[in-house]
């Protein structure tokens, strides 16, 4: 091993191995970057997203939920409520300038139901909803996490079978919502 | 038919027009009134109407146009019929094929257009309306016009009546659609009605009284009226007053109170602490003193306007993982969930009988219902006004549609207008609608709905 190392610091053999980690370096950044860039144009119906299965249901559109799984608008992440207004830290419905609504007499208007996105969908459809694992891709220059709503389903929202995904125990994807974090990528 | 009717002019022209015209209102009655009942059992839904309404205006743009009627029946009146039976009888079968308006030859596209109408309508009262109405225009040409070839051998003749047809049709749907919903008053919010009474609260000024056309304002705010009383409050002073002379009859001090029910004994009223919290409580006219607790205390904006029919106190409960309608009864204290949403915001119910109007804000649209008090069914929608938030396209730009969901079909436009507080009379249904007026605030406007 000694003389391997010797061999490989000094030797035309050492040059040979030093210059192919390079090029596979650099090939091989340009392959993570072209890979990065590319997650834009082939994912599915957002960036990050791989396969086919459909969103959860979402009061927005787009099924991106904070860090507890609640719905936040997909444009600028204001949270929203099931009726899909913002909502302020209470639960209580804003105008868009953040004001909190009032009824003529001055009260807050009520709040309506705020409902986590993957407990909609298992109430939706009847199952018992998992958060089990995630992955992660870079999208719009911050890490996004790409989470599975799981559960024991044969069938996926789809209506297609299921599939495995990042399900843990014997537990399906049903269907999928994203949190982006503040992380810069 | 013209010809026939006045072949009998001189030996019974009254008698035939007659039958002539009760046929034509037994078939169209008959026809009408049986498309309403299968409208009112089937309860079409929202793309149902606007379906009809659709066709309707297609209608009267035909008619208008003097377009082929398509399609078209051919098949005309057995003409037998006037020589072997005697003249009324004929006229009467001839009015009850002709009462159908499609057994045989249809003079205007707007026929077609009243039986999907008469089914969206989904009232037997109203459809057979309409098919009177259909019977009267059908039997007034041939009654009063005394020239027989006006209408068969002349084509303006036909075309006047098409276009009186088309201007018709679309009479009644702007008809409709204002009768659907009338302004009441605005700036005005928090109605109650009793009988032909009707009073609100109007912002900054106070307590309206609308009765036989006239407005008058109360000496408080936020009233009530219920059986045979009235209430206001000045501050936390209360006033219960006859309500045929507005004399007073109790006079009590609620500190912290808000709003008001009252009924032929009690008075309900919904108070703040100063905490900020609020409760509804209840009282006897005639034992001030003792209170009832129709609820514990809530943080403020949760607890609805408290609405009392007899001894029931109707409210709603908004809380962040669910939404309920609730009553309670004031002389046995049983309290009873009336209905229950967890995606969807209940509020302001009101009570009377056996029914019960309330708001339902989905993600899709804003609904004045009444349903049945003792029943979860969806009831009969009175008034709809389009979601509260909009929607993206349920995939990011550059991706593909695949996989992507949207909370509503069509991308409908959403408003600032929300349904609020509510009010309801044996004839009638009442519900604020709020505007956003900057800031948060928000500005009232009183409608109207006419029940089915």
């Amino acid at each position: 091993m000694l003389s391997e190392a010797v061999a490989g610091a000094s030797s035309r053999r050492g040059f040979l191995a030093r210059a192919g980690r390079l090029l596979l370096a650099v090939s091989g950044g340009g392959l993570v970057a072209a890979a990065l860039d590319a997650q834009k144009a082939e994912a599915h119906h957002f960036c990050g997203h791989v396969y086919t299965t459909g969103s959860c249901p979402h009061p927005t559109g787009l099924p991106r939920v904070d860090r507890n799984g609640f719905p936040l608008r997909a444009a600028d992440g204001h949270p929203v409520d099931d009726l899909g207004r913002p909502v302020d830290k209470q639960g209580r419905p804003v105008d868009s300038h953040g004001h909190v609504l009032l009824d003529p007499d001055g009260n807050p208007l009520p709040p309506a139901p705020r409902t986590r996105v993957c407990q909609a969908a298992a109430r939706a459809y009847h199952f018992r909803p998992y958060i089990d694992g995630s992955w992660y891709r870079c999208c719009g220059g911050h890490v996004r996490r790409l989470i599975d709503c799981c559960g024991f389903v044969q069938k996926r929202i789809n209506g297609d079978a299921a599939l495995t995904g990042y399900c843990y125990r014997g537990r399906h994807v049903f269907c999928v919502m994203y949190y982006d974090s503040k992380v810069k990528c | 038919m013209v010809g026939t009717v006045r072949a009998a002019r001189h030996g019974g022209r009254t008698l035939a027009g007659g039958a002539f015209t009760v046929g034509l209102a037994l078939g169209a009655a008959a026809l009408f009134g049986s498309l309403g009942a299968l409208g009112a059992a089937l309860r079409p839904g929202h793309a149902v109407v606007l379906a009809a309404v659709a066709l309707a205006g297609a209608a009267a743009i035909a008619d208008l146009a003097g377009l082929r009627v398509r399609p078209q029946v051919r098949f005309q009146v057995p003409e037998r019929w006037r020589r072997t039976m005697p003249l009324a009888r004929a006229l009467f079968l001839y009015g009850l094929l002709l009462g159908t308006g499609v057994t045989t030859f249809v003079p205007a596209a707007a026929v077609w257009a009243l039986l999907p109408l008469c089914v969206a309508l989904g009232s037997v009262p109203l459809a057979i309306a309409v098919g009177l109405g259909f019977a009267l225009g059908r039997a007034l040409p041939v009654l009063a016009v005394s020239d027989e070839t006006a209408l068969a051998e002349r084509p303006q003749g036909l075309r006047v009546l098409r276009i009186l047809a088309a201007g018709s049709l679309a009479l009644a749907l702007v008809a409709g659609t204002a009768r659907a919903a009338a302004p009441v008053a605005a700036p005005a919010g928090d109605p109650g009605a009793a009988g032909t009474d009707l009073v609100w609260q109007e912002p900054g000024v106070g307590g309206i009284l609308l009765r036989g056309g006239v407005q008058s304002q109360l000496p408080g705010s936020d009233p009530a009226i219920g059986d045979s009383f009235i209430a206001w409050h000045t501050g936390d002073a209360v006033t219960v007053a006859a309500r045929d002379t507005l004399q007073p009859v109790l006079q009590v001090t609620i500190p912290g109170v808000e709003k008001l029910a009252v009924s032929q004994d009690w008075l309900a009223y919904r108070s703040a602490h100063p905490s900020g919290s609020e409760e509804i409580r209840a009282f006897a006219i005639t034992d001030p003193t003792t209170t009832v607790d129709v609820t514990r205390s809530w943080a403020r904006g949760r607890l609805g306007r408290p609405s009392l029919a007899g001894s029931i106190v109707v409210y709603h409960l908004a809380l962040p993982g669910r939404s309920r309608l609730f009553s309670f009864d004031l002389s046995t204290g049983k309290r009873r969930l009336l209905r229950s949403a967890r995606h969807a915001l209940l509020l302001s119910p009101a009570r009377i009988g056996g029914k019960l109007l309330y708001v339902r804000l989905g993600r899709c649209s804003q609904q004045l219902r009444l349903g049945r008090l003792d029943g979860n069914g969806p009831g009969r929608v009175l008034y709809k006004l389009p979601p509260l938030a909009g929607q993206d396209l349920g995939h990011e730009h550059g991706h593909t549609a695949q996989g992507s969901r949207v909370p509503c079909p069509g991308r409908p436009k959403p408003t600032t207008r929300s349904l609020w507080t509510t009010a309801l009379t044996e004839t009638a249904a009442y519900v604020t609608v709020l505007r956003p007026a900057g800031g948060g605030h928000t500005t009232p406007s009183l409608l109207e709905t006419a029940l089915p």
